[in-house]
């Protein structure tokens, strides 16, 4: 299988605190693959790297070959990659709708063509509005459509998260914490939903996430950083196995 | 994405999508008429009884005024960015039209297309200038190129100072026009910049702009370039009040550094967006004909409206922050949410069953 993102020897500094340590990580296209490690581990300082939100100070970043280092992060959607944020972060004054069409950004067209509302992007738009349906209707958001997301639970902005990611079409999409904060019954139906956007839909995932249950169920394989480095990596069994993870981070709960 | 879903939609949410989507329809029908309706009165205006000449030509500048306003809600209203500086768009409108007129003897039109172009084309200079600023450091820096505006004006030969350009009366397609004749041109224009405006905010691109103004990281992490979209409503502003400033120059037949170096041109643009609600098609229009009309009403007391307005944009800020027009709104949007919420539970019940859940068993066990 193809290398769909990968990293190499990321070096990040805040002043004298160095958040990334040489982390090394490669995601292969079409699997489910979870980063995971204990508080301050450097794990959301290395999505922005990836996700060009944050400059790093050596090492690379290729995107299916192509180096990325120097791309700003609205192109790394024009690329196919989506992300999510680890505190929500939606446009809550705006309708589920408008937030998921939002995502679709980069299939609008020409924006100079667009602001005349000319009957060709009035087509467009109904087609988007289509599609934006379809993918609240995937994830149970139907009922929400003309809601504006601050209005709605905790959960449901999670999902409308997910839903505005996926509207971007992307080919590999990056949750920062999907289920943080989730109760156990919503934290089941977003891994249904991480898996079918794998496997239905052909998008390859890479998750950070706390919840084992979710990251040991969903991906095949996991990295494990601590202090900033790579610490281990293989499948969830390996992972489980592994006494150096157990010590730094899952200890006994690893039963699960 | 689409095939996927197709065939296993619950049965019943299609009755209900419909109804939504013709809910939308018809809103969307409603606020267009209620567009026309305001327009059409505009245009009966000067066949009113008692309607005298010189009522046309305050009107105009009243409509110019919400011109100017509109440009600026471009940026305050749907992009989240404060210019105190669009009263240098202005000069530059006039000044542009004025200069052609009285040098090429260009046709009114032209004029005004001339002037919002200039200002356009300035206009998207300093966006690109002004994108590395942030909040108040980049009001203050439009504010820096208000008076770079006011200093040219006043310094350079070309622009006459104080003396002012003085020109010839106007004529659109050859034609002489009187103050009616020019009141029509204003609502023309008028017409076509809210037309556009009202495509505009609809538009991916508005929506875009409003991501922006929401969240600068999630709208770059929706594949939106910060750079294009705010250089671009920093350009369509511009050209807006530019084209409003040539009307403006071209209506008094004389522009003059006397008048265009006034900083408080700025000031009273934004506020008349900022009063009526800069991210509302009828916020500018309210706005501007509140800022313009106020000294109009107060008559002999016309200096004091300078404390009023102030009291006013005070006022605005600590109780209706989103503009007068967004509390009036307030319950008829309400009742629209309410009508689109009833139509999307109304076939559909809360206990649906659900979708994910179910498809993926469905895999499993075709």
């Amino acid at each position: 299988m193809a290398s769909h993102l990968r990293c190499e020897q990321i070096l990040v500094r805040f002043g004298g605190v160095v958040a990334c340590d040489k982390v090394s990580l490669d995601v292969e296209e079409g699997k489910i693959v979870g980063l995971i490690g204990p508080n301050g581990a450097g794990k959301t300082t290395l999505f922005n790297v990836l996700t060009r939100f944050q400059a790093h100070d050596a090492g690379h970043v290729y995107y299916r070959g192509e180096l990325i280092d120097r791309k700003r992060p609205h192109e790394m959607v024009l690329m196919g990659m989506a992300r999510t944020f680890q505190n929500i972060n939606l446009f809550g004054e705006q309708s589920t709708l408008d937030n998921i069409l939002i995502g679709a950004h980069r299939l609008t067209g020409s924006p100079i063509a667009n602001m005349y509302s000319l009957p060709g992007s009035r087509r467009r738009e109904r087609e988007l509005a289509r599609r934006a349906g379809e993918i609240a209707e995937m994830l149970r958001l139907s009922g929400q459509l003309d809601t504006a997301v601050k209005h709605l639970p905790y959960g449901f902005q999670k999902r409308v998260e997910i839903a505005r990611a996926l509207a971007s079409e992307p080919r590999l999409i990056l949750l920062d914490e999907p289920v943080a904060g989730c109760n156990d019954e919503e934290t089941a139906e977003l891994r249904e939903v991480v898996k079918r956007i794998n496997r239905e839909l052909g998008v390859t995932v890479l998750m950070v996430e706390h919840d084992m249950s979710m990251v040991m169920n969903c991906c095949e394989h996991i990295y494990v950083v601590n202090f900033g480095a790579n610490l281990a990596q293989g499948s969830p069994a390996e992972i489980r196995a592994n006494p150096s993870v157990i010590s730094a981070y899952l200890g006994q709960e690893v039963e699960a | 994405m689409a095939g996927n879903e197709e065939g296993v939609r619950p049965t019943g949410t299609g009755r209900s999508e419909a109804a939504i989507a013709r809910l939308k329809r018809s809103f969307a029908a409603q606020n267009f008429v209620l567009v026309v309706l305001f327009f059409l009165l505009l245009f009966m205006m000067p066949f009113a009884p008692g309607f005298k000449g010189w009522m046309a030509g305050q009107a105009a500048l009243v409509i110019i005024y919400i011109m100017a306003a509109q440009g600026v809600s471009i940026l305050t209203g749907y992009t989240g960015l404060v210019s105190v500086g669009h009263g240098g768009f202005l000069a530059i409108g006039a000044y542009t039209a004025a200069l052609l007129t009285k040098y090429f003897a260009i046709d009114l039109a032209l004029g005004v297309l001339a002037g919002g172009a200039m200002a356009g084309f300035v206009g998207m200079v300093m966006g690109l200038i002004f994108l590395r600023l942030a909040g108040p450091f980049m009001a203050i820096g439009t504010l820096g190129f208000a008076f770079f505006v006011g200093a040219v004006v006043n310094n350079v030969p070309l622009f006459e100072g104080r003396d002012g350009i003085s020109l010839a009366p106007n004529r659109i397609f050859g034609m002489q026009i009187d103050d009616v004749g020019f009141y029509y041109v204003c609502l023309g224009f008028f017409a076509l910049v809210t037309l556009f405006v009202f495509s505009l905010v609809r538009s991916g691109v508005g929506r875009a702009l409003k991501a922006l103004r929401d969240s600068e990281k999630a709208a770059q992490s929706s594949g939106v370039n910060r750079l294009f979209y705010r250089t671009l409503a920093f350009t369509i502003s511009a050209t807006i009040t530019g084209a409003a400033g040539a009307l403006n120059g071209l209506i008094a037949h004389y522009v003059s550094a006397e008048v265009y170096s006034d900083i408080w041109y700025s000031v009273d643009i934004l506020v008349a967006a900022v009063v009526g609600g800069s991210a509302m098609l009828m916020g500018p229009i309210v706005g501007g004909a509140f800022v313009a009309l106020l000294p109009f009403f107060l008559e002999t007391l016309a200096d004091f409206s300078f404390i009023l307005k102030g009291v006013v944009l005070i006022a605005v800020l600590m109780f209706a922050p989103a503009g007068i027009c967004e509390v009036i709104a307030r319950p008829f949007r309400a009742y629209r949410r309410r009508r689109l919420e009833r139509a999307a539970q109304g076939e559909r019940g809360p206990e649906r069953p659900a979708p994910p859940v179910a498809m993926v068993r469905k895999e499993a066990n075709p």
